[in-house]
């Protein structure tokens, strides 16, 4: 909602992404905080930003396909995995530029999703939602069994180069993975506000009710497959530049979860929720491996193991009380602090 | 030939096993309609039970795995209690998304109590095969078979024909028509959660007797999906023919695909079945078929 004061004239206005000049301010300054990142945090934290990238661009994927078009994908992680195999085979086969290998690994992942999103022509409810536990199952098999993608030993990767210029160094890919994540963001705030976008709202709120207006549903479902998994495609092509290694261990059920838990902590249905998710556990878990010594220390009769294994524990229960206390996630807490912020002193 | 039916006998079985464990998934849809993600989870905690009841403790076998079976009900009430409880109303969207908590969060608690350390698992049926003439029938697998067969009709019959497991199936077609005719959904739901748990327990020490167990043991729960999907959620005795199938196409191909192949085919063909059945049936062999009404 738009704070009083603020009508649009024209249609064009209406539909603006950018509607305020706080909003542009505050959107001019983040991105600003974005790009001057590296020169301020050390080396790790640089690289705990740049994982928090990447999994921005899955996490909004994911966010399209469940929080937007409402089809739970257990195989994003899937998605992803094809679309990193894909860049790299492209890359190391056929020696191609990264930002060619980069769409083109979206394409191949988008490709496989909407395999799984197809059979949303005959499969509904649940059942689809389990079908792409096959997904993760079929991954594993044939990028683990085909020949051309190195197996068990996995898959090394040159570095991405540019005009003789190669992305090493830690900085170079955070700006990498920072221009793909900006257009990829933008793109899914586009989507979701066009007609696709509202075709997947109706289909999520209510799948006959949306046919009835006309809606395709099978085919919106299917493109909601294909959309998220082109952005899990394209986190995954990031992911093996930033890596430059590539394996099938990389990419299980168990990431899959994490990515689900991510969209249900930040908001399910907001593209900006997926990015505070994303930042949010990523930010738990780091904090956890990073206190992790120093709490071992202090209580020398715990393992190692236990802080990961306490971290688990402990977001298992966070992703259970915001499904209990705030199915909405910290977006509509957001939301809701804002509004009555600018309704003040009236309660609406 | 003698081959040829050791494999189909051993997948048989193996086929029965995974029918206990999707049993699991089945009976907490049928007493709840949510399909509980974390299965696999349920299997290690019950796994874990029965082994630090038995080795841990020190109990004999008499007394310690009913301990187990009781421990597992608790926690599986506990769990309906502390998650389920507050969401009775809510969409079943967000019931299963708290299943994809609870695996982890079950998964973390596995490792804080027992540690991510290989415990070996105690015999509780002999080693000793069953042989009859040229084939070999692990004993485990045999008594679990038949465990499954008679728990699985049971539970079939309890379903379909005493008035509460009635009263559960209304829960598992529509909470708020369950609630208005007056059937406690908080009470179904603490049942279905009771009951996945024992079973999971029951298919733990088959699929675990004599062998070595740590949380990783999770993944037969995502093994059993195809067998539950396979048969529809909503069918209890369908799950055993679905194993069957699922059991014995896999054990065949195993042997005589993989190593043609020379990869685990084996492994997945259950999931390639399921999708061709699901395309063909989309509700499974055996599921209810929803009529949609505006």
């Amino acid at each position: 909602m738009d704070p009083a004061g603020v009508y649009a004239t024209s249609y064009s206005a209406d539909s603006a992404l950018v509607r305020t000049r706080a909003q542009a301010i505050c959107l001019v300054v983040f991105l600003a905080l974005l790009v001057a990142a590296p020169f301020v945090v050390g080396p790790r934290l640089l690289a705990i930003s740049t994982v928090m990238l990447i999994s921005s661009v899955v996490a909004v994927g994911l966010q399209i396909n469940t929080g937007y078009a409402g089809q739970i994908n257990l195989g994003q992680a899937a998605f992803m995995g094809v679309g990193a195999y894909a860049a790299g085979w492209l890359a190391t086969r056929f020696g191609m530029p990264f930002w060619l290998t980069i769409p083109l690994g979206g394409c191949a992942a988008a490709v496989f999703g909407f395999i799984f999103g197809l059979s949303a022509v005959r499969i509904k409810g649940f059942y689809l939602a389990l079908t792409t536990i096959a997904a993760q199952t079929l991954f594993h098999f044939f990028f683990l069994n085909l020949p051309w993608f190195g197996g068990s030993n996995g898959l090394q990767l040159e570095p991405a180069t540019l005009f003789g210029f190669a992305f090493v160094s830690d900085r170079s890919l955070y700006y990498l993975c920072l221009v793909v994540t900006v257009i990829m963001t933008f793109g899914a705030y586009g989507i979701a506000r066009g007609r696709h976008g509202r075709a997947f709202v109706a289909v999520r709120d209510d799948d006959v009710a949306a046919g009835m207006m006309g809606i395709d549903v099978v085919r919106t479902k299917a493109t909601a497959f294909l959309v998220g998994a082109f952005y899990a495609g394209v986190g995954g092509a990031l992911w093996a530049y930033f890596v430059r290694f590539v394996a099938v261990d990389q990419f299980t059920l168990f990431h899959s979860i994490w990515f689900i838990a991510m969209i249900i902590v930040g908001g399910m249905g907001s593209v900006t929720g997926a990015l505070i998710g994303v930042f949010v556990i990523k930010a738990m878990q780091e904090t956890f491996v990073t206190l992790g010594p120093s709490f071992v220390e202090l209580f020398p009769g715990l393992g190692g193991e236990l802080v990961f294994a306490l971290m688990n524990v402990f977001l298992g229960g966070v992703i259970a009380a915001f499904l209990i206390f705030e199915p909405r996630g910290l977006m509509h807490r957001w939301n809701i602090i804002k509004r009555s912020y600018r309704m003040w002193p009236f309660p609406y | 030939m003698i081959d040829f039916l050791n494999y189909l006998i051993n997948g048989a079985l193996v086929g029965l096993l995974y029918a206990l464990i999707a049993m699991g998934f089945v009976v907490i849809y049928r007493a709840s309609k949510v399909f509980n993600i974390a299965q696999g989870e349920l299997v290690v905690f019950g796994g874990f039970m029965v082994w630090w009841m038995i080795v841990q403790a020190g109990l004999p076998m008499a007394v310690g795995i009913p301990l187990a079976f009781v421990a597992a009900i608790a926690f599986g009430l506990a769990i309906e209690k502390i998650f389920f409880s507050r969401l009775v109303g809510e969409s079943v969207f967000s019931m299963v998304m708290v299943t994809i908590g609870l695996l982890i969060l079950i998964r973390g608690l596995v490792l804080v109590l027992f540690g991510p350390a290989v415990r070996p698992f105690p015999i509780i049926f002999p080693l000793k095969p069953i042989i009859l003439g040229d084939i070999l029938i692990p004993r485990s697998l045999l008594f679990g078979g038949l465990i499954t067969i008679a728990t699985g009709l049971g539970l079939s019959w309890f379903f379909n024909a005493t008035r509460t497991g009635l009263r559960m199936t209304a829960v598992a077609e529509d909470h708020q028509v369950a609630l208005s005719l007056g059937i406690s959904v908080k009470r179904s739901i603490a049942f279905a959660w009771a009951l996945g748990a024992t079973l999971s327990t029951l298919g733990a020490i088959i699929f675990l007797s004599g062998k070595s167990l740590n949380f990783l043991a999770s993944d037969i729960g995502l093994a059993a999906l195809p067998v539950a999907l396979l048969a529809g959620f909503e069918s209890i005795a369908g799950v055993l023919l679905a194993g069957l199938i699922v059991g014995i196409v896999q054990g065949l191909v195993t042997a005589y695909v993989d190593p043609a192949v020379g990869g685990a085919v084996g492994s997945v063909f259950p999931f390639l079945i399921m999708l061709a059945i699901l395309f063909i049936r989309p509700t499974g062999m055996f599921g209810w078929k929803t009529i949609e009404r505006v």
